[in-house]
């Protein structure tokens, strides 16, 4: 199936570039024509998925639009029915979705190309996004025309611009081209920026309730620096406030690797290079190669440095071709730099898995980054324990890879495999207890299972990497459970010491004169031998620190005497 | 409150004793805390184990062994606190002329401790909830003291009689033994309080059942055979064994025991004889060890080598009782104390119970005939010295 995607990437690609004097020819079909043919590649197998899917595909966009260009995000999110216009038309439930956001704006010049050709995206450069082949919006699009007829509609204006823009437009599926039906522009009042996209469209709200809800909370745990609002069909409204200004760096490009680099993709930067020679073409395209190391390489496979990279396209030099991206992924190039992908960071994982959980202890790691053929990645994981989470049987786990939260498929899924296969026991967790792990695996290249993209394939780098992980962070969970175990122990030592107290005073200032001289106890005998008790109890006590504080046992028995009532 | 209308003056300087005994073992922990140092009580222990047969006195008594209560010692904090508590209600009455019982002592204990925990939940726990607990506390501060409850001026159901040709002085009256009509003396909670005026009496009978002891009483056994009849209505109270004791110490008298021919039976006898395991620390001075057990023996039903048997063959069949498995338990386990195990007449004793798997009450001899039982059986025994010592 992902096969499948490449190909009618690449024909799209070709047919954008037609002109480009390659030589090579490839039977025309629209890819916007081909997604109409295969919705379910996109997400949109079904009304309730499709209406799931929509919601995605927009605010990752807005999400994209914002944190990733270093906007605090404020997300809009509202789904409306459509008011049926006569009863009985056998026409099926429609709902318009409106997504707005404070982002960095479409500029009017690329809108119509943004949402009305299928695979013209910003997205199609090498780096993290957290959408990867730039489908997304335009699939819901499209999908909106199918099923209700309606165009979409789109305001955004950008932060330098001194105008709102406005367009409904369609998508020619023949041709893959935008249809414009209405559009016009607006002076500016203040400085809003930002885009609303709004889309009407066939769904089933009341099966994908649970899960939009759902998705909505999971991005707002690994994103507490943004604020969201969810208006439901059902009235109710969903706001998670900003609970943090801190944000993650957003990814910067990169060239690609060498090792992650397949032929389909040596081609096109064969076509857009600008190298005159291959040595040259390796040392600019390429990252971790510098001079030095393409002159190596090249003399190690015996290729010519001064071929010129347009001849690799040639007929009858697919051998030569096949033979340099064989050498590419083979070579022991550098580790691929990893400053282009944008991990959460532990910090903002700890602060949104303590705001959605409210739980006891909260823990969270982000690895140093290690590569998969040739795609560097990052794995970031958070755990959460007691609280108001609520016991289950297993840990609830919450998946994400770039940064979207994983719904679908969890037992496909590399992390579940990992988070079911540990034995919590030895870390001191009996289940059914109240634990959340959440995983977060950042990549250029996420190894998807399906196209679906919803669960993540077991590569053996990732899962060790999760495992780590996991593990890391579960040590310190341990830790924090034996002291406080530890803790609870002393602290139920001190009670049942303390509660004793006052009995024992009162009881023990009975004999402080001899019989001959006896009269009933004074408040100030009995409160000098409860004060004696009070520390000779304290200091009987070891309260093991936690999290670098340690109570006072003095003060703890003194509050619980201090409870104590004799009658 | 005064003296001058509660109890005499044995009582008054009974409780004088007391109290200061008290004031001193308790006063030293009011000084240990106050100095900062963790409060201990050291009590000998009350355990099987620290129970020591002897066999010079032939009585059991308390080991050397003992435990410290220490209040800073979770396990004990809770018990140190009953101690405590209870000393201090048992000394204010010692002090202000009470005459508690031990059911008294309990509730005036008995109360709710209320704090709230940690998490600023409310709780609540009693002092004690049964009289079992209060009972205990009680034995442990005797241990501690060296007081005994009765020195404490505590006081017990009555539960033992004695009727006899004798004259005592208690609580400064005088009082006839042998002019109860039907009746009986009931023995005090305090028998070192009677004084003893005079005696006619040859031997002391204790009967375990009340019933048969009222039976003798109206037969006109002890005038007949000029004894001193006790009952302690099952298993004896300390008062009626501290009473036992001083008729054979202070009046020398032989005392002999009478009970079902049943392991609980031959264990009453021995709680005569040598004391209770629970109250190994005052054996000294409520044991009678030269007492002697009379009857019923499994050789008056059975017969013993040449000793003919006072039941028939078809008396047998109607009166005895199948053993119950805890019967059979129980016996074994009289086969270890080493003041049964080393006796042949009582192992001998025990064998042919464990042969028959039967046992016999009292009931089942008089029914035979009281006559029979009160003229014949007794006398005959006591006269051919058929007991077991």
């Amino acid at each position: 199936m992902s096969a499948s995607v490449q190909r009618s990437r690449g024909r799209a690609r070709t047919a954008d570039q037609r002109g480009g004097g390659t030589g090579e020819k490839y039977r025309e079909m629209s890819v916007a024509e081909f997604f109409a043919k295969n919705k379910e590649l996109a997400g949109f197998s079904n009304p309730t998925r499709a209406l799931y899917q929509a919601v995605r595909e927009l605010v990752e966009n807005s999400l994209d639009a914002t944190d990733a260009k270093g906007i605090l995000p404020w997300i809009h999110i509202s789904i409306a029915p459509v008011p049926e216009p006569s009863q009985g038309d056998g026409s099926r439930p429609r709902y318009v979705i409106s997504v707005e956001d404070n982002g960095v704006g479409v500029p009017v010049t690329s809108m119509a190309m943004a949402f009305g050709k299928v695979l013209f995206s910003s997205k199609y450069v090498i780096r993290q996004t957290r959408g990867m082949y730039g489908l997304g919006v335009k699939a819901a699009v499209l999908y909106g025309q199918m099923t209700a007829g309606t165009p979409v509609e789109v305001f955004s204006a950008t932060k330098g611009s001194q105008y709102v823009h406005m367009m409904r437009l369609m998508i020619d599926v023949q041709r893959n081209e935008p249809r414009i039906l209405e559009k016009g522009e607006w002076n500016k009042r203040g400085s809003w920026h930002g885009t609303k996209v709004t889309l009407t469209l066939e769904g089933d709200w009341s099966r994908a309730r649970s899960k939009i809800l759902e998705y909505v909370k999971r991005t707002a745990v690994i994103a507490p620096y943004a604020e969201i609002v969810l208006e439901t069909p059902d009235g109710e409204i969903l706001y998670f406030p900003r609970t943090t200004r801190r944000m993650p760096k957003p990814p910067k490009e990169a060239k690609p690797h060498p090792h992650g680099v397949d032929i389909e993709q040596l081609k096109s930067i064969i076509r857009s290079t600008r190298a005159k020679t291959l040595k040259d073409l390796l040392v600019t395209e390429f990252q971790s190669i510098g001079e030095k190391t393409a002159v190596d390489f090249l003399e190690r496979y015996g290729i010519d440095p001064k071929l010129k990279p347009r001849e690799l396209l040639r007929k009858g030099r697919e051998r030569l071709l096949r033979r340099l991206v064989d050498a590419l992924m083979e070579y022991p190039f550098r580790s691929p730099k990893s400053d282009y992908l944008s991990p959460i960071g532990s910090d903002i994982i700890e602060i949104g898995l303590r705001r959605m959980f409210a739980p006891e202890w909260v823990g969270a790691v982000t690895r140093s980054p290690k590569a998969h053929r040739g795609h560097p990645f990052i794995v970031e994981v958070g755990i959460a324990y007691g609280g108001s989470i609520e016991s289950r049987d297993e840990p609830l786990l919450l998946r994400y890879a770039n940064k979207i939260p994983l719904l679908y498929e969890e037992r496909e899924d590399v992390s579940y495999k990992v988070v079911s296969s540990i034995n919590w026991k030895q870390y001191n967790i009996d289940f059914p207890a109240p634990l959340v792990v959440l995983v977060h695996i950042a990549s250029t290249k996420v190894p998807y299972k399906g196209v679906g993209k919803e669960s993540v394939s077991d590569v053996p780098e990732i899962e060790s990497e999760i495992r780590n992980a996991v593990q890391e962070i579960a040590r310190k969970l341990r830790i924090y459970l034996s002291r406080k175990a530890r803790e609870q122990e002393a602290i139920k030592r001190s009670i049942t010491l303390a509660k004793y107290i006052p009995e024992v005073a009162l009881s023990l200032a009975y004999f402080i004169r001899p019989p001959e001289k006896w009269q009933p106890p004074r408040e100030e005998e009995v409160r000098k031998i409860k004060e004696s008790l009070i520390r000779l109890v304290a200091r009987n006590i070891d309260l093991p620190p936690i999290d670098g504080e340690s109570q006072d046992p003095e003060e703890i028995v003194r509050k619980i005497v201090e409870s104590v009532q004799l009658d | 409150m005064s003296g001058e209308f509660f109890g005499d003056e044995v009582d008054l300087k009974a409780r004088a004793r007391a109290a200061r005994v008290m004031y001193e073992k308790f006063n030293k922990i009011v000084k240990d805390v106050i100095r900062g140092k963790p409060p201990k009580l050291e009590i000998p222990k009350r355990t099987l184990s620290n129970t020591i047969f002897d066999p010079e006195r032939g009585i059991l008594v308390i080991g050397e062994e003992k435990l410290e209560r220490e209040f800073l010692n979770v396990g004990e904090s809770r018990r140190f606190m009953q101690t405590v508590l209870m000393a201090s209600i048992i000394y204010q009455s010692l002090i202000e002329n009470e005459y508690p019982t031990i059911r008294d002592l309990y509730y005036k204990g008995k109360h709710t401790i209320t704090y709230s925990d940690h998490r600023g939940r409310k709780r609540e726990e009693n002092t004690w909830d049964e009289q079992k607990e209060s009972d205990s506390v009680i034995q442990d501060i005797e241990v501690f003291t060296g007081l005994f409850r009765e020195d404490m001026l505590i006081l017990s159901k009555e539960k033992g009689k004695v009727v006899g040709n004798m004259r005592i002085r208690s609580g400064g009256d005088v009082i006839d033994l042998s002019k109860l009509g039907h009746g009986a003396y009931a023995i005090e909670p305090t028998p070192d309080l009677i004084e003893f005026l005079d005696v006619d009496a040859e031997f002391v009978l204790v009967v375990e059942k009340d019933a048969v002891f009222q039976q003798l009483h109206r037969a006109g056994f002890w005038k007949r055979y000029k004894a001193l009849l006790v009952t302690g209505s099952g298993q004896p109270d300390r008062a009626t064994r501290r009473f036992v004791r001083r008729l054979h110490e202070e009046l020398k008298l032989p005392v002999y025991v009478i009970t079902d021919s049943d392991p609980y039976g031959w264990y009453i006898y021995s709680v005569y004889k040598v004391g209770s395991i629970t109250l190994s620390y005052e054996s000294e001075r409520l044991a009678t060890p030269k007492a002697k057990f009379l009857g019923v023996q499994m050789s008056d039903i059975f017969g013993y080598r040449s000793k003919k048997p006072y039941l028939s063959e078809g008396e047998r069949r109607k009166f005895m009782i199948r053993a119950t498995d805890r019967d059979i338990k129980r016996a074994k386990e009289l086969l270890n104390y080493s003041w049964i195990g080393k006796n042949s007449r009582w192992k001998s004793e025990i064998r042919l119970f464990l042969k028959h798997l039967v046992k016999l009450e009292i009931e089942a001899i008089a029914s035979k005939g009281l006559k029979f039982f009160a003229f014949h059986y007794i006398p005959e025994k006591i006269e051919t010295g058929d007991w077991i010592e």
